[in-house]
């Protein structure tokens, strides 16, 4: 029977939801603030060893012998694997593009700093890094290539023995008559830019436990896992094992934002662990290890964009070009970056033509990974970047050459050219709101007095896209198979009343376990404490991704929904049989059953759940007697690619408009940011408390991007960011107050009208303070086209720019 | 358990934790994080960076907030030290806890307790803070999910919250 998930907050079985909606108390929050629950680290299992891992200190190098036997000679060592076990007993990774994974432990070649070239298993992992300087390594080092441009020259030294060349993928990807727009443009701008490699940096890294069973072959994993049960996966093809040999259990985590990779080490502690007869293996990453060869490095971009405009300052045509160098080996799902941007291409815009020449290559730094908005912010940096540059030739005002460029709200569902469909928005009215909200005149105003007196204050406009409810087929351009992305839920009702729901995923921040819990209150008509969230492994969960591409929040209210609906559904039946009558005259509102035209005949949901558990003899023989069910929820009617990678891929399109002032200090370099203001429209907001706790987090991040953090490598490929003190996390001193303003337009596709909105403002926050920065810049006649736009490249461009105007002076 | 016979060049040190007291024989090198995690199982403490940069390990001995991956379990001997453990006391949260939770200063939770002693630790030398002093305190912190707003929005509520339970 088809179940119908209610598409708005009205069709909710109740006549006022008091939870959905709303903030309430997090049911996350008292665990966790008082240290009970339990992080993979926190985990003591009987027998358990710990990992340490030698890693590469060269770049490029051929290994030409390793000797592990003063570190197995020390007390406490039980077991140290090599290259060599890796290749007896495992794949290379599955997450790159075909061809270019590599083994979990170097074997003859290392091909970055931080390469894993063997690994021990001992009593404390105190003792295991004392082995670890036990170890001998013979390197003869190469020339190693960190610059992609050097890396795609036939001469380049390559990084992979097993690949004739260093590009991955050299693809031009058209969408419409992109040459004819250009050549009949009125207008064409063109620019390059940089976004330099920065990266997820959750407050905890990556973590796990690894027991593999080496006469079973049974695997069981403890991790600080994002998406188990596409880590089971991979973890079976990695080992050659079949699917349900290989159990995930997610331990709650400190964080993700796509950063907790961690494949390489799961994978080390797994050989370890079958080396040792399968006792428990726990590697915890460090920090140092995150910084230097961790998962989450991402985004290290050379862009070259092109927009041709029309006679009235309508933008006909993009063009991108994209050089993204993936780092050695391109694992971890980093190419999956380049090919999102296809889910919102044009961004807010009408832009009928697109074209997208992307190249992917493959350098002597770490491999890139996946980082919060996977790939769409540096492009969406980029593309406002030439919208500010159009607008300011052109001498327009960057926000209303905006809204005049935006899809109009009556146009939606709206398809881009780069195939995906945009559900719904109402562009002009977040831009409105968020004018509004800065008071945008004044601050026009503000800025023309403060330009007056030399002072460099500028003020940003940008708005983006931002896909949510992601689907592989977006990621079909970089050879992901397959489309759909299910997630489960079971609800069970017990015999007194209370309610359990069952899910795959675990808490990770954004406050899913209260969001289900408000769902399953307002559908049953109970309270916040009625209801309990667990969560299972992946051998007995239901069908689950978990948190990722915007998606959760969406899929798991159409997972509990939907089971809600399936025990309604068994329910009214049993209500039905009970009072003699049918189920469609039985009628389901705050918690009640009860029958048409028959006051006073009704029943809790409570009373039901306990007749039915209770008294399974009333019931007809083909009711199946548990007050339980499991829904799984996939987005509708996504579609293949073709073979210019279009698809409908993502199901949402939540907007923002961002507005920031910022001030240079022109001696420095230093910018601050003196307001930041955003309108945004994520349809229903579920839980306005959690979303604005996302966009507050998101902004901050996209601060980060702007201005301060980038993962350094010098020209032999070298890190030199590996520690906190060089990679500048963003503190509460870069943080601005930042002021909001909701627009909803509801998704007309989905679950209650909810949007995708996890990633959010990163989306947009690095393009508006760039956009501010180079509007502070423009009287000095320069810009910045490098992010992160640190105090050293500011003061540079400010420098030569003033110089060049004080030559020019002293010409005149 | 950590097993790297202490018996051998092992030090013995005696601590009063959250108000009790445990004695324990150490490897000199053993940091004080990895003491109460390992070897008190006290696991609300965090480590983020291990290089004292991140403030989620902060832990308060003799009433001052450290970072206790930087101090050596030996130093604590003969100390008062307390942990986000030591926060809720007879089954009630403290003041900070509650204050965390009504202005959703936490998402993910793993930084938080670093931010709850290191907020503990100024409120006890300075019960009504100006935000400048909070932001101070604040900016000796990481974290990752909740771009800070709605932790200095939970501090200055903890901070209302103690100054009345005071009066």
């Amino acid at each position: 029977m088809a179940i119908e998930i209610p598409k708005s907050l009205d069709q909710l079985p109740t006549t006022r939801p008091r939870y959905v909606g709303r903030g309430i108390r997090r049911v996350e929050d008292v665990g966790l603030l008082t240290g009970r629950v339990e992080f993979v680290d926190d985990v003591v299992l009987p027998r358990m060893l710990h990992c340490a891992i030698l890693r590469s200190p060269l770049p490029h190098a051929r290994i030409t012998g390793v000797d592990t036997q003063a570190a197995e000679a020390l007390e406490g060592v039980t077991a140290v694997v090599t290259g060599e076990d890796a290749r007896r007993w495992s794949l290379p990774a599955q997450s790159s593009p075909e061809g270019w994974g590599t083994h979990c432990i170097a074997g003859d070649k290392v091909h970055y700093v931080g390469e894993p070239v063997a690994a021990v298993a001992a009593s404390s992992r105190r003792v295991a890094e004392d082995a670890l300087e036990l170890i001998e390594v013979d390197y003869e080092p190469f020339e190693a290539v960190a610059d992609p441009f050097e890396a795609m020259k036939p001469e380049s030294p390559r990084v992979l023995d097993a690949q004739e060349t260093n590009v991955m993928l050299d693809r031009v990807f058209t969408w419409g008559d992109v040459d004819g727009a250009f050549a009949d443009a009125a207008h064409v701008f063109q620019e390059k830019f940089r976004w330099n490699r920065l990266g997820a940096n959750p407050t905890e890294t990556f973590g796990c436990i690894s027991e593999w069973d080496p006469m079973s072959l049974d695997l069981t994993i403890h991790g600080s896992i994002q998406s188990p049960g596409m880590f089971g996966l991979g973890r079976a093809a990695t080992f050659g094992l079949p699917s349900n040999k290989v159990n995930i259990i997610s331990h709650p985590h400190g964080g993700s934002f796509g950063g907790k990779g961690g494949t390489r080490g799961c994978d080390i502690s797994c050989l370890l662990s079958r080396k040792v007869g399968g006792r428990p293996v726990k590697w915890i990453e460090d920090r140092g290890e995150y910084l230097l060869s961790g998962g989450g490095q991402a985004w290290d971009r050379h862009y070259e964009v092109a927009l041709a405009l029309d006679a009235q300052g309508i933008v006909t045509g993009l063009k991108v070009g994209l050089v993204d160098d993936l780092g050695a080996t391109g694992e971890a799902y980093g190419a999956i970056s380049a090919a999102k941007p296809l889910a919102a291409f044009t961004g807010p815009y009408t832009i009928p033509v697109a074209q997208y020449d992307l190249k992917l290559v493959a350098t002597n730094k770490l491999p890139c990974g996946p980082y919060r908005g996977m790939g769409p912010p540096p492009h969406f940096f980029v593309l406002e970047q030439m919208m500010d540059i159009a607008a300011r030739s052109l001498g327009e005002d960057p926000a209303e050459f905006r809204r005049k460029n935006f899809i109009p709200a009556d146009q939606f569902p709206y398809t881009i050219p780069s195939g995906n469909e945009y559900d719904s928005g109402n562009y002009g009215e977040v831009l409105d709101q968020v004018l509004a909200l800065s008071d945008y005149s004044a601050m026009r105003a503000a800025q023309a007095e403060a330009r007056a007196e030399g002072r460099l204050v500028g003020v940003g406009v940008a708005s983006a896209i931002e896909p949510g409810v992601f689907d592989w087929n977006a990621y079909a351009i970089v050879g992901m198979p397959g489309t759909g992305v299910p997630e489960g839920a079971t609800v069970n009702i017990d015999i007194l009343g209370n309610a359990t729901v069952r899910v795959g995923f675990s808490l990770e921040g954004q406050g899913q376990y209260t969001l289900i819990t408000q769902l399953v209150a307002d559908y049953f008509g109970y309270e916040p404490e009625d209801v309990r969230v667990v969560q299972l492994d992946t051998q007995s969960a239901p069908p689950s991704f978990g948190p990722g591409g915007s998606r959760l929040g969406v899929a798991i209210t159409g997972a509990v929904l939907g089971a809600c609906e399936r025990i309604r559904e068994k329910m009214a039946r049993v209500v039905a049989v009970l009072m003699q009558s049918e189920a469609e005259n039985i009628e389901f509102m705050d918690g009640k059953f009860m029958l048409k035209g028959a006051p006073g005949a009704e029943m809790t949901v409570a009373e039901v759940a306990g007749t039915m558990l209770a008294r399974s003899d009333l019931l007809p023989p083909d009711i199946d007697p548990r007050p339980e069910a499991t829904h799984v929820w996939t987005a509708a009617g996504r579609t293949p690619a073709d073979e210019q990678g279009r698809a409908k891929s993502y199901l949402t399109a939540a907007h923002a408009v961002h507005i920031v002032q910022v001030e240079i200090d022109a001696e420095t370099g230093m910018v601050e940011i003196q307001r930041y203001c955003l309108a945004d429209d994520c349809g229903t907001r579920l839980n306005p408390d959690t979303v604005e706790g996302q966009t507050e987090g998101s902004v901050v991040q996209g601060i980060g991007a702007a201005l301060l953090e980038e993962y350094v490598y010098d020209e032999g490929a070298q890190p030199l960011t590996t520690s906190f003190m060089d990679y500048l996390m963003p503190t509460v001193f870069d943080a601005p107050k930042i002021e909001m303003v909701a627009v909803v337009t509801p998704s007309p596709f989905t679950p209650l009208g909810a949007k995708g909105c996890g990633e959010g403002a990163i989306h947009t926050t690095p393009a508006a303070v760039m956009c501010a920065i180079n509007d502070a810049l423009a009287p000095l006649g320069t810009s910045a086209r490098e992010v992160p736009a640190s105090p050293m490249r500011l003061w540079k461009l400010i420098s030569e720019a003033r110089n060049r105007a004080s030559d020019e002076s002293n010409d005149d | 358990m950590a097993s790297e016979s202490p018996q051998q060049g092992g030090i013995r040190l005696k601590v009063r934790v959250n108000g009790e007291h445990h004695e324990s024989v150490v490897d000199p090198r053993m940091n004080l994080a990895d003491y109460l995690r390992e070897e008190l199982r006290l696991t609300a403490t965090h480590v983020g960076c291990e290089h004292g940069v991140c403030g989620i390990c902060n832990v308060l001995v003799d009433g001052q907030a450290v970072r206790s991956c930087l101090m050596l379990a030996v130093q604590v001997d003969g100390k008062e030290v307390r942990t986000v453990e030591g926060l809720a006391e007879g089954g009630k949260l403290h003041p900070i806890q509650e204050a965390f939770i009504e202005e959703h200063g936490l998402q993910c939770g793993f930084c938080t307790g670093g931010f709850m002693m290191a907020l503990c630790e100024l409120f006890d030398r300075n019960p009504s803070p100006s935000e400048a002093e909070i932001k101070e305190v604040v900016g000796g912190q990481i974290c990752r999910c909740t771009g800070y707003n709605a932790i200095l929005r939970s501090a200055q509520n903890a901070a209302a919250k103690m100054s009345a339970s005071r009066s």
